[in-house]
């Protein structure tokens, strides 16, 4: 019945027994005990289980354990050296694109993949990138503004170098 | 204002690091040792009477704990209002009756999730189905079944904060459905309609939404080896929970402690005790172990709380210039299978409406009505929304009739400060509406737009602008009836607060650090604060009736105030100098006109200890909601102090309808707010865009689809909340008009601008295509039909 699946999560090898029903949030919740990652809907619907698998964002609650096997998972507790925060999440801080707190690991993510993938996104695609990350609290309105700032910063930084 | 250094500024949350980094703990986050998971089995019936529960196959099922039911509950009640007028109706667990689909029967704590769920479908309930009624007109009838045969009275939660008790006897026999009535009169109201040179009379609908925060409902539930229960609680007020929870388990309430959990949105729906939270602790004490109920998102959508199916009839008159001589207002909800909120929020379409416009006259009657559906609860706005969505629509309609403009029609009616509001007593001791209009009109460019075709896009995108306003209460008489603080200084001058707050997205952590840091004299990073833990902190009034800012800000203020004092009294000491001499700067005491004459607040902190029996400086402070108030006022007649100060919003709405498909699309949303003082203006403008996103939602998409008390939508792809795509423009102003009872000049701003978007879009909606729509959700279909009957006037 159960199974034996490898996991690298945020660097770290993991062997794990996972059972066929089991999901890639149920492991990494309850086995691994990374809970930064919500169950809002168990249904794919809202975003906040989000974690990268192989540099994809996913709905956590959808990917079946057993399909993760040998996969590569980036969760929010690994996207900044403990005591630091990423230029995203630094710019969700300063933005205040964070109330009640739930969506935003997920909403991080997205936008840390969306900006991995498009340094410089329009409006319209930064819409459409987090349209999958439902939040109760803020409107949106700091969220959006966070994403822009953290695109602009982490050109300038890019820049930089 | 300008001179504070640390309030009234946009500095970041003190909790976002811990939120951005999955560090912040949420109540399904915990772990705890040995946990069970606990599942809920609901009546799948809509209204039935159990013939019995066999539950032996499920507790002989390996991996199963505990099992329980209504017969281990002692016959409790609980609710949301339990006064001796409106005694607790709701048993935790179904005791011989279920009242709705969702009702709660039985629960069970296993091993894992799966064990659990399988132990539900061991359990064998036979039910005789009874006949049920699923709208408030139904149930209204003489013919309709009792959903409650018995009101049950006894001691209320309130007694022993002086209520008046209605001995415990015998149960007494219902003889309608209507659950509650609040009825209201002053004024000549018959002269008043007589006077007026114009009458007319509407009628509006508004359908029950969702709460929808992100993190569904989720408890908790321990117990120490010494009997004492411990939980973590999806909450709005911990006190208040604590209280209840303690009533409902028959314990006294220094035997429960709520643990600090982050809470992830609630909305008016977290506020009440729930029967899965009553389980978990049951579940626990049963088993001996740690048990965690995490509500699917069904349950959470469907069996907690929901906002309530109104209908509103509004009629009034007005004399030639548009002001009202006379008003004539009646709202009936379907408040479901128990009480819920249903008391109170007839009693809110009263007070929440009366200090927005001058009414010389009124006759108001509330009725919430027992239905076989889910129950309904407080939610965002408490029946601000739809009372001020029927009578604002309700106005525009006047304003058409009387040919004078909305703004100016609203304008001549609206409050001002200094006004007393009747029945209640309160006075706007701040009022700043009128500026608000003008705010939002002129940033709406009302005049330029108003019932003006020269800037809208084409024949088949039309546009338009409406205008609506609300109003709320800043924290109410209403158990624990006020809120205390507590601040210890460092030794290195720093501070740490002690409050009893729930962080639930509001912001309050950084606003109440924010207040301390201020009155203190130190930056911000030099407060840590504790909050969210019944033992850690004292009592606070909690953050729902929006209270938080208004009455735990002030506690704050006066606990820092305290502790300062004691500073400046020990520098005075140390110093040889009169403390009225003394002035504070940048963490540093000095004699004025003598600066070298100076301590440090950490060397006066570490003079205290010495010199003063080891006095470190602890500063308290605690303050009432309504000092006036003995108790809470009469929710059947709307006598009574209710609250210290109103907070205003006038929002403006500016549509574009295709006239081919019927969507509207609001393009942009003013709303002038006014909340005294911002506190933290960044925090205030993330409320208000709160409020406005779920006010569209609410306008314009959101519908529980109840059909006879099934939900047919229980998730997120059937409940569709507002996305990034479908949010408009905002502006989100604020109106400063300095409280004189507030904390540095603030008072609400949580819920108040949820309640003039409806009407404000159904107003725009109107202006762009002279389509009126009284019910919500404004759906396409609705705009499509009002379009065609007007092809058809015209025709």
């Amino acid at each position: 019945m159960k199974r034996l699946i490898q996991l690298t999560v945020n660097g770290q090898a993991h062997d794990l027994v996972v059972t066929p029903v089991g999901t890639l949030l149920d492991v990494l919740r309850d086995d691994l005990g990374l809970t930064g990652a919500k169950r809002g809907c168990d249904l794919g619907a809202c975003g906040a289980c989000t974690v990268i698998l192989d540099g994809r964002p996913v709905n956590s609650c959808l990917t079946l354990a057993v399909e993760a096997d040998g996969s590569d998972v980036a969760t929010i507790e690994g996207v900044a050296a403990p005591g630091r925060l990423h230029p995203v999440q630094e710019a969700f801080a300063v933005h205040g694109a964070v109330q009640c707190g739930f969506c935003t690991p997920g909403m991080v993510l997205v936008t840390k993949s969306l900006l991995d993938e498009c340094p410089e996104p329009e409006d319209r695609q930064i819409r459409e990138a987090l349209s999958g990350n439902l939040c109760r609290c803020t409107g949106y309105v700091k969220v959006l503004d966070a994403v822009r700032a953290a695109a602009r910063r982490l050109r300038a930084r890019e820049g930089v170098r | 204002m300008g001179d504070y250094a640390v309030v009234g500024k946009s500095l970041p949350r003190v909790d976002a690091a811990e939120k951005l980094t999955g560090a912040a703990r949420y109540t399904a986050d915990v772990r705890l040792p040995g946990m069970l998971r606990g599942k809920i089995l609901r009546s799948p019936l809509p209204h039935a009477r159990i013939v019995s529960i066999d539950t032996t196959r499920a507790e002989r099922l390996r991996g199963v704990h505990a099992v329980i039911m209504g017969r281990d509950t002692a016959g409790l009640r609980v609710a949301f209002v339990d006064t001796p007028k409106y005694p607790a109706d709701e048993p935790p667990f179904a005791l011989d009756r279920v009242r709705y689909i969702g009702d709660e029967v039985a629960a069970v704590a296993a091993i894992d999730e799966e064990t659990a769920r399988e132990a539900l479908s061991l359990i064998r309930v036979e039910y005789e189905p009874l006949p049920a009624v699923f709208t408030a007109a139904d149930a209204l009838r003489p013919e309709a079944p009792l959903i409650h045969e018995f009101d049950y009275p006894g001691k209320t939660i309130w007694e022993d904060w002086g209520a008046r008790g209605r001995p415990a006897g015998d149960p007494v026999p219902r003889t309608s459905n209507v659950a509650a009535r609040t009825a209201v009169a002053f004024g000549d109201v018959d002269a008043g309609f007589a006077a007026a040179s114009h009458v007319r009379e509407d009628r509006f609908e508004t359908v029950p939404v969702a709460h929808a925060p992100m993190e569904p409902h989720a408890a908790v539930a321990w117990f120490d080896p010494s009997g004492k229960l411990s939980m973590h609680v999806s909450s709005m007020g911990i006190f208040y929970k604590r209280f209840v929870l303690a009533k409902a388990l028959g314990v006294p309430i220094s035997q429960v402690r709520i643990h600090k959990s982050y809470v992830g949105g609630a909305f008016g729906g977290k506020i009440d005790v729930f029967p899965y939270e009553v389980g978990a602790a049951l579940l626990a004490r049963k088993s001996g172990r740690p048990v965690l109920i995490e509500l699917s998102r069904e349950e959470s959508l469907t069996a907690t709380r929901m906002d309530f199916h109104a209908n509103v009839r509004v009629k009034t008159g007005v004399d030639r210039d548009g002001l009202i001589t006379a008003q004539d207002i009646q709202v009936i909800v379907d408040t479901g299978a128990y009480r819920g909120s249903g008391p109170v929020v007839v009693f809110l379409c009263y007070s929440y409406n009366i200090p927005v416009y001058r009414v010389p006259a009124l006759r108001y009657e509330g009725l919430a009505v027992y239905t076989n559906n889910p129950v309904k609860g407080p939610k965002r706005g408490h029946g601000a929304p739809f009372i001020r969505f029927a009578v604002d629509s309700h106005m525009d309609m006047l304003a058409e009739d009387l040919g004078i403009d909305m703004v100016e029609l609203m304008r001549r009616n609206a409050r001002d400060r200094g006004e007393v509001m009747p029945t209640s007593g309160d006075t706007l001791r701040s009022c700043g509406l009128k500026d608000a209009l003008a705010a939002a009109a002129r940033d709406g460019q009302w005049a330029a737009r108003r019932r003006r075709t020269d800037w809208r896009s084409s024949e088949r995108y039309r546009r338009g602008v409406g205008m609506s306003a609300c109003s709320m209460f800043s924290g109410s008489p209403y158990y624990p009836f006020g809120s205390a603080a507590v601040i210890k200084l460092h030794d290195d001058g720093g501070a740490t607060l002690f409050a009893g707050t729930v962080e639930m997205g509001q912001g309050s952590e950084t606003t109440l650090s924010q207040i301390a840091a201020e009155e203190l004299g130190v930056p911000l990073d030099d407060i840590r604060i504790v909050s969210g833990d019944t033992e850690l902190t004292p009592i606070e009034f909690g953050s729902f009736l929006s209270g938080g800012a208004f009455v735990t800000g002030k506690a704050v203020r006066l606990a820092a105030a305290d502790a300062k004092r004691q500073l400046f009294e020990m520098a005075a000491r140390l110093l040889e100098a009169d403390v009225r001499d003394l002035e504070a700067r940048d963490k540093r005491i000095s004699v004025q006109g003598a600066p070298h004459r100076s301590l440090t607040y950490a060397e006066i902190i570490a003079l205290s200890v010495k010199h003063a029996s080891g006095d470190p400086i602890i500063g308290k402070g605690s303050v009432k909601s309504v000092p006036d108030a003995e108790l809470h006022p009469s929710l059947s007649t709307a006598r009574g102090r209710w609250t210290e100060a109103y907070g205003f919003a006038a929002q403006l709405a500016e549509v574009e309808v295709d006239t081919w498909t019927g969507t509207v699309e609001v393009r942009r949303l003013v709303t002038y707010h006014d909340c005294g003082f911002p506190l933290n203006p960044q925090v205030v403008e993330g409320q208000i865009e709160g409020c406005v996103s779920m006010a569209l939602g609410q306008t314009l998409q959101e519908r529980i689809d109840l059909r006879q008390g099934q939900v047919f939508n229980p998730d997120f792809l059937g409940y569709r909340l507002p996305i990034t795509h479908d949010m408009p423009a905002m502006v989100s102003g604020m109106i400063h008009s300095d409280e004189p009872y507030g904390p540095f000049g603030a008072k609400e701003v949580g819920e108040g601008a949820v309640s003039g978007v409806m009407a404000a879009v159904a107003n725009a909606v109107y202006d762009a295509i002279g389509v009126r729509i009284t019910s919500l959700p404004i759906t396409p279909a609705k705009v499509m039909a009002g379009l065609d009957r007007a092809r058809g006037g015209r025709g």
